[in-house]
């Protein structure tokens, strides 16, 4: 615990020192460093935790109602914390050459607050019980509002910070409904002593679980709820983007498996409840993704999709659980939480990108841009396998957490109870694998490939290895993973078994990752990087042997082509679109010699803001109960007084 | 180790005997319309004729066109070791691997795709949007048989539904699943290997080709290797077909293989068939197709989910 801590004394040691040293031409240095340094830290305990299978706390007294302040890791807080400190640090050295492309926006301010919400972040995933967690969940919120309003300038952050703030407090107040169901019956807050009383009435439980799925739904941002996300993704700093994308949103993931930890196994009709959002999810947010043109709000629904896939893997895991298969419910959770880890790491990459695309042509636009891989071929390089990760092939690590997900749901099929429709589930993971594939095909292809459709794609240079580093070294880690995910797997099924409630030495869990076959894809990536080795020499000696002339693309036989004659993003993905119809939520404009879509959230925009509308007039109702004069206030609260005393005097009077 | 040997002597067996399943397609085509036609070699002579000819490249393209052709088949390749080739086992073989299989030829696919990107030819923009869609509705439709054969065999692996004796017991207890999966399979063969109703392999206008237009600007040993990566991915499918419908895990070696390059033959003649039989589909219309095809693995699904 105190590597951990010194850890985060070291963050907001960089954000102090960053506030002091604004003017100083250092002071951007010290802080990355800083926060390499206390992520590097921060990350020792958690990986020892998940390694080793056993918790660590430490015990702070408290003079405040509710109990001690307890702060600790157990397995499923570390999975978390690795991936908050290691995009963290990532995404720190990032933000300080991403910030340096504005001299408008002054960056001390983004970076202060960016370790700020590290540090509120992994109290979160540390808090083990209610009132640290409430207050550093509150931190983390106001935080992040803070973080999306860095480029406040633009009326576009204003409108997200709006809607995000709205959001997380709707979904506070959920939790706090949560836990007052919780904690309703105990003196003492802490989450150990919650969860030894398990045995609370079954609709008290209902009741927490339908909350938790509201309240840490509208932070995970699962479909309907994560209205509030492309907006927030899309304006805040790029590097903020990764933490939102990669840490922040997750942090609804872990409060759903904490509640699980708190209330025991859910029943069966949750565990399909949650397989049912994930699944939808997914298929919804990746079609959403193909038809955006912007290319971080693209990232962003992705990000939904990939939160439907934890949550298919989570619902399975709670379906193992209810139908009596530990092995099922270790290996569903383990899924989830592999996934978690693996979409932090590909998805601050994608971000990564997208920022230095953003920051050297001076659009989000695809239609715009074209080209890129010429002027930045790292970024184009990082960009690619990251694109490769979350479309989910090998030998990737993408692949390995969907794969878990995949034999999951094949796994529950042979079963003989109603856990078996599971397996209907599948092809639906399937199709959005396809559907991501068109979608990063169309990112790659447009952004990156053929020729330059505006001046400013044509303009580019190279972004620097601030900008590149960081990415290419998180690429690293995902063919690592993807290609030796023995090491990685065992400590996910521990971490599985501990929210399924089972107590799983760790000798198990290597035997788990050898029984659904994590050496043979190991196996696979050397196969697979051996075949394309021989036929690459193949494939070279067959070019050498004959004459290679230079010449145009072949456009049926005219010798002009210029770089509007491109297939358009718009043109791309509009067979897709068109097969979804409705669902899909695009508005296209077809002309004689124009064709263009323009995407539409059916949520916000067609659910949201209009309720918003009704919500809106409603409290202008309220109005006059709000004057501003003193003695209306203070009748308020005489005639408050009064009722409360009335209230006493007729409980006194009934006993 | 032996075992293994034959295993990888079974998977180059067919990496030779590819190019041929084209040719006996189109000689079937040629027969059932009365022409003359190509000979059933002819893939081979337009392979070793491509070999030997220098190359153009568009100067737009950057190295990830370059990379196509060499992802293609290596990512064939492959696959196809993790298919049971010889009816028993496959060279790579572990629980899950259906989907490795099928992701293996995604990755083939995304390279091939962003090629087609690479070159900013709107014909090839054209063919990779219709490549991707039509794929997505395919990954669709295999998922549904590869869940229903898993159902049925209790296995998570090809080698283990494939190879195992329980797909024989599936055929004795619920034939009409089976033929339903072995129906779906073949209609998504045609999509998935651009053949007749989704893809006309012999059309000449760009704007209604989907895989050819997509490696329009490949030229000489490049696309040379596309060719044969396509020949192979269409004998790789053919042969997971084959292994579903004569389950021959008890049959002697020889025998098994003689299964194996009849189900293939078959296959040629029924691509064949099909393709002189009827046109290609409107565009719009081949999502419809896809389902068609997905909805008879579904149903077999739900029989063998009963």
């Amino acid at each position: 615990m105190i590597v951990l801590l010194s850890g985060l004394a070291l963050l907001v040691a960089a954000a102090l020192a960053v506030i002091a040293m604004r003017n100083h031409r250092h002071g951007n240095t010290l802080f990355a460093t800083l926060v390499v340094l206390g992520c590097g830290l921060g990350v020792v305990p958690a990986v020892q935790v998940l390694y080793s299978g056993t918790a660590t706390s430490s015990v702070f007294s408290s003079a405040l109602p509710g109990g001690d302040w307890i702060i600790g890791i157990d397995p499923l807080s570390a999975v978390f914390l690795v991936a908050l400190f290691g995009v963290g640090a990532a995404a720190a050295v990032y933000g300080v050459g991403y910030m340096a492309f504005d001299p408008r926006t002054p960056a001390w301010p983004c970076h202060a607050l960016f370790s700020l919400e590290l540090v509120a972040l992994a109290l979160v995933l540390c808090a083990q019980a209610i009132m640290p967690f409430m207050g550093a969940w509150e931190l983390m919120a106001i935080g992040s509002l803070l973080l999306i309003l860095t480029e406040y300038r633009h009326a576009e952050a204003r409108r997200a910070g709006l809607i995000y703030i709205v959001a997380t407090h709707a979904g506070t107040l959920a939790l706090f409904a949560m836990f007052a169901v919780l904690a309703r019956a105990s003196n003492d807050w802490s989450f150990s002593a919650l969860a030894t009383g398990t045995t609370s009435p079954s609709g008290a439980r209902i009741a927490v679980l339908v909350l938790a799925l509201v309240g840490f739904g509208v932070k995970a941002g699962f479909v309907p709820l994560h209205f509030w996300l492309p907006p927030a993704h899309a304006a805040a700093p790029s590097h903020v983007s990764a933490l939102f994308s990669g840490v922040l949103i997750k942090v609804g993931v872990y409060g759903l498996l904490r509640v699980i930890t708190l209330v025991g196994p859910p029943p069966a009709w949750w565990g399909w409840l949650v397989l049912g959002l994930g699944l939808s999810s997914a298929v919804l947010g990746v079609l959403w993704a193909l038809a955006q043109h912007d290319i971080k709000r693209l990232l962003a629904y992705h990000s939904v999709e990939n939160i439907g896939i934890i949550l298919m893997g989570m619902g399975a895991g709670a379906l193992g659980t209810a139908y009596g298969h530990p092995s099922l419910a270790i290996l569903g959770y383990g899924a989830a939480l592999l996934h978690t880890l693996n979409h932090a790491l590909f998805k601050s990459i994608l971000f990564f990108g997208a920022g230095a695309v953003y920051r050297l042509t001076g659009t989000r636009n695809m239609e715009e841009l074209g080209g890129l891989a010429r002027r930045m071929p790292l970024t184009w390089l990082a960009f690619a396998v990251g694109s490769a990760a979350i479309i989910g092939v090998p030998p990737l690590n993408g692949f390995v957490s969907e794969w878990l997900v995949f034999q999951t749901l094949f796994r529950a099929g042979f079963s003989t109870d109603a856990l078996r429709i599971a397996v209907l589930a599948v092809p639906g993971l399937a199709l959005v694998g396809g559907l991501a594939l068109a979608c990063f095909v169309k990112v790659g292809g447009v952004v990156f490939l053929g020729t330059p459709r505006t001046s400013r794609a044509l303009t580019a240079s190279k972004p620097g290895l601030l900008l590149d580093g960081p990415p290419l070294v998180l690429a690293a880690v995902c063919v690592f993973i993807g290609c030796l995910p023995v090491l990685v797997l065992p400590p996910m099924l521990i971490a599985g078994a501990f929210v399924a409630g089972m107590p799983l030495p760790p000798p198990d869990a290597g035997a788990m990752a050898a029984a659904v076959g994590a050496k043979e894809i190991s196996i696979m990536a050397a196969v697979l990087s051996l075949t394309a080795a021989g036929i690459w020499l193949i494939a070279h000696r067959l070019r050498r042997t004959a004459p290679v002339r230079y010449s145009e693309t072949w456009s049926g036989g005219y010798g002009l082509p210029s770089a509007r004659m491109q297939y358009t993003a718009s043109s791309f993905a509009a067979p897709l679109l068109e097969i979804f119809g409705r669902l899909s939520g695009v508005r296209t404009h077809r002309g004689a010699s124009v064709f263009h879509s323009e995407p539409v959230d059916l949520v916000l925009d067609s659910a949201v803001i209009p309720w918003w509308g009704v919500i809106e007039r409603a409290a202008l109702r309220l109005r006059p109960l709000q004057q501003g004069r003193l003695s209306r206030y203070l009748m308020y609260v005489i005639s408050t007084v009064v009722a409360l005393l009335a209230y006493l005097l007729v409980r006194a009077g009934g006993r | 180790m032996p075992e293994l040997m034959m295993r990888a002597a079974t998977l180059l067996f067919v990496m030779l005997l590819a190019p041929l399943i084209p040719g006996i397609a189109s000689r079937t085509r040629s027969i059932l319309t009365a022409r003359r036609g190509a000979p059933v070699w002819q893939l081979y002579s337009d392979l070793w004729k491509l070999v030997r000819r220098g190359s153009v490249y568009s100067r737009t393209t950057t190295v990830v066109f370059r990379l196509v052709p060499i992802a293609l088949v290596t990512c064939v390749i492959v696959a196809a070791s993790m298919l049971p080739l010889d009816g028993r086992s496959a060279l790579l073989r572990f629980p899950g691997d259906v989907v490795a299989f099928a992701y293996i030829l995604a990755l083939g696919r995304f390279v091939l795709v962003l090629g087609a990107l690479d070159t900013g030819s709107s014909f090839e923009g054209m063919g990779a949007s219709r490549e991707v869609t039509f794929a997505a509705l395919v990954e669709f439709g295999f998922f549904i048989a590869l869940a229903s054969l898993s159902v049925a065999t209790h296995q998570l692996s090809l080698s283990g539904m494939l190879g195992s004796p329980a797909l024989a017991d599936t055929w004795s207890s619920s034939a009409p699943a089976v033929i339903m999966i072995v129906a779906g399979l073949f209609v998504l063969l045609l999509a998935e290997c651009s053949r007749s109703p989704v893809d006309d392999p012999t059309t000449h206008l760009e704007l209604t080709m989907i895989h050819e237009v997509i490696v329009l600007d490949h030229s000489g040993p490049d696309l040379a290797m596309i060719l044969y990566a396509n020949a192979l991915k269409l004998s790789v499918i053919g042969a997971l077909l084959a292994r579903v419908i004569v389950p021959a895990m008890e049959f002697s070696y020889a025998l098994r293989l003689g299964v194996l390059v009849a189900g293939l033959f078959v296959v040629g003649v029924g691509i064949g068939i099909v393709e002189s039989a009827m046109a290609r589909l409107r565009l719009p219309k081949v999502p419809l197709y896809i389902a068609g095809g997905s909805a008879l693995s579904a149903f077999a699904l739900i029989l063998l989910l009963q």
